[in-house]
């Protein structure tokens, strides 16, 4: 009876890992075919006959961070990025704990607004916005790039942050009260630390989202004056050498890597995260 | 120190009244105990005079001060939580130190008076700790330090040993006792425990569905009930009430007869005796029934009779022991009988 019924627990977990070990590779195998093209020479990559040996190259290496911009997109994605996360930081950690702690008139419809914000398709808004920025005068620029992602962003980050706001026990401000806070103090000094894995998870989602915005940044960056990594990778087929396969696949791979790294490291709150944002209150 | 004075206070919410009609008048340094069932009004009566809650109507004043108006952060009040409450991302010492900082104490008075108020409550040693890394009552205590550790005007304890097993309780409880006896301060005290309540108040405040029941001292309160609500919440087991007629001055009610009482009262009435009271005896008897249930908790038997269909409570000698469902009598402390009006359950005096 114990033995069959091992044989039985050690056959499910065999077959779980098949299908886990199945699924990271389907995951992790088309990663690891770019970062083979990557470090390869162009020829290699081209030719129609198998290749069992490959070279190792660095010729595209060399060639994003000499002839193509690669660090110039690097910047402007990190600045619009870090911009963009700090902005919907310092809105959405007020607006957050105002929807979670206060009540007043119409807090669930501003609350609902804010979250349908997110609903409607980008597409939608992208002539209004692309006109705002145009007679802003910033349109081709890093700012407007910061702007829009933290605006697109705004509302989630505001509802992951509430939700955890909402789990903090009410007693913990009622204390802080009674011994002297203010509000502003009660929430710089016990609820942002009491929600900092919600800040943080928030700023990744965000942080991912942006990243991978394509449509806003197509339309305000015109030039190769404020492209990101994403639309720059669309934009790079090469030129006059024809496509230049090994290059795509290393800028797309280094594109890849801080994002994997970032959500390797904060994979346990992230799933937390984007569920509660999802289901709660 | 500070004397408190809440005079027509009211709690609604939309049409639910939390609290009605409250007047009290809690003189300085009293520790005073609000008792009552959940949802009785004592916690948000206890929040409203913290500043955590606003009264619909009525005047909060301490020391002769109105303070409706007044903040929470600038009532002088120090507030223990039921659930500790205690920062989670600061050390115990720094958790203590919060109100310091908060209301401008000067810094070089920060360390010593931290380290004074976890002397008073045995916490010297776990400073450094974080709240989760303490055991309930270490957390118990340090939320007690940090009330203290500023000296304020009054306390307010909601419930603070309610998360506590039964032997810490009885600990914390004397040393909650001893602290507001040493620093002389002003204490409200909410519980539905009542034991805590008869050990620990100078005065209790029974409520019940939002209004006040009765103000007394423990005695006052266990001697003198005011009515069938505070007879049968005070005492475990609660005190006896039995439903009967009184006629000529007799009380009957089925198995239950009492000779003369006060004629004046004649109609339906509640008699109420406390189980400590009755007296198990051969002749003479005021009740007559069958055992239903012999409790031995060794220093004592409780004794449960069943007389017509209400079963009545008896705390009988630790040696009483008797097979069930045999005849079984009873005899009452006669100056120990209280007589309520059945239809208000008002005392009857």
């Amino acid at each position: 009876m114990m033995a069959s019924q091992r044989r039985k627990r050690g056959e499910s977990r065999i077959l779980r890992y098949l299908i886990l070990g199945t699924w990271a590779l389907f995951c992790i195998v088309p990663v690891l075919w770019f970062l083979s093209i990557g470090f390869r020479p162009r020829t290699e990559i081209i030719t129609p006959s198998p290749i069992y040996w490959p070279t190792f190259s660095l010729d595209a290496w060399w060639l994003l961070w000499g002839d193509w911009p690669m660090g110039h997109y690097l910047r402007n994605s990190v600045l619009a990025i870090i911009g963009s996360v700090l902005i919907d930081l310092v809105l959405a950690i007020p607006a957050a704990y105002s929807l979670a702690r206060y009540t007043y008139r119409g807090r669930d419809d501003i609350g609902f607004y804010i979250l349908s914000t997110r609903m409607m398709a980008p597409a939608i808004v992208a002539i209004p916005i692309f006109f705002l920025f145009r007679n802003m005068g910033l349109l081709d620029t890093v700012w407007a790039l910061m702007l829009v992602y933290a605006a697109v962003n705004l509302s989630l980050v505001t509802w992951i942050i509430r939700s955890y706001m909402i789990d903090i026990p009410k007693e913990l401000e009622d204390a802080a009260r009674t011994d002297g806070a203010s509000d502003l103090r009660i929430l710089w000094e016990i609820i942002i630390p009491a929600v900092l894995p919600g800040i943080i998870t928030a700023a990744v989602i965000a942080m991912i989202f942006a990243i991978n915005e394509f449509l806003f940044t197509l339309l305000i960056a015109s030039t190769r004056n404020a492209y990101t990594m994403s639309v720059a990778l669309a934009n790079f087929t090469g030129g006059s050498d024809g496509v230049i396969y090994n290059a795509i696949a290393l800028a797309a791979f280094i594109a890849f890597v801080p994002v994997f790294i970032v959500v390797v490291l904060i994979q346990k709150h992230l799933s937390r995260g984007l569920t509660m944002g999802a289901v709660k209150g | 120190m500070a004397r408190i004075e809440l005079s027509g206070i009211q709690k609604r919410w939309g049409s639910f009244w939390g609290v009605r009609d409250v007047d009290l008048d809690i003189a300085d340094q009293e520790f005073m105990v609000f008792l009552g069932p959940s949802g009785c009004g004592k916690t948000t009566t206890m929040r409203m005079i913290a500043g955590l809650e606003e009264p619909s109507e009525g005047e909060i004043r301490m020391d002769g001060h109105v303070m409706n108006d007044v903040d929470a952060r600038d009532r002088d009040v120090a507030m223990v939580f039921q659930g500790y409450a205690l920062y989670p991302n600061m050390s115990v010492y720094e958790n203590i130190r919060f109100p310091l900082r908060m209301r401008n104490v000067m810094k070089s008075d920060h360390d010593r008076r931290v380290r004074e108020a976890a002397k008073l409550v045995e916490l010297s040693d776990y400073l450094d700790r974080k709240p989760h890394a303490l055991s309930g009552g270490q957390r118990q205590r340090a939320a007690l330090a940090r009330a203290i550790v500023r000296k304020p005007q009054v306390f307010l304890m909601d419930e603070p040993l309610s998360n506590l097993d039964a032997k810490l309780r009885q600990t914390m409880r004397v040393q909650i006792k001893h602290i507001q006896r040493q620093l002389k301060i002003t204490t409200i005290y909410v519980t539905h425990d009542q034991i805590e309540a008869m050990t620990l108040a100078d005065r209790i405040v029974i409520m019940d569905k939002g209004m006040i029941q009765q103000i007394g001292t423990p005695d006052e309160i266990y001697n003198d009930p005011a009515n069938t609500f505070v007879a049968g919440f005070i005492g475990a087991p609660p005190m006896n009430l039995i439903d009967g007629h009184l006629e000529g001055g007799t009380f009957s009610a089925p198995g239950v007869t009492v000779p003369d009482l006060a004629p004046h009262h004649d109609g339906p009435v509640i008699l109420g005796i406390r189980p400590e009271d009755c007296h198990v005896a051969e002749t003479d008897a005021h009740l007559t029934g069958q055992v239903y249930g012999v409790e031995p908790t060794g220093d004592m038997t409780y004794l449960s009779v069943l007389a017509g269909e209400k079963l009545i409570e008896v705390k009988a000698e630790r040696s009483y022991r008797k097979p069930l469902d045999v005849p079984e009598q009873v005899i009452f402390d006669r100056e120990r009988l209280y007589l309520f009006n059945a239809q208000t359950r008002e005392r009857l005096r």
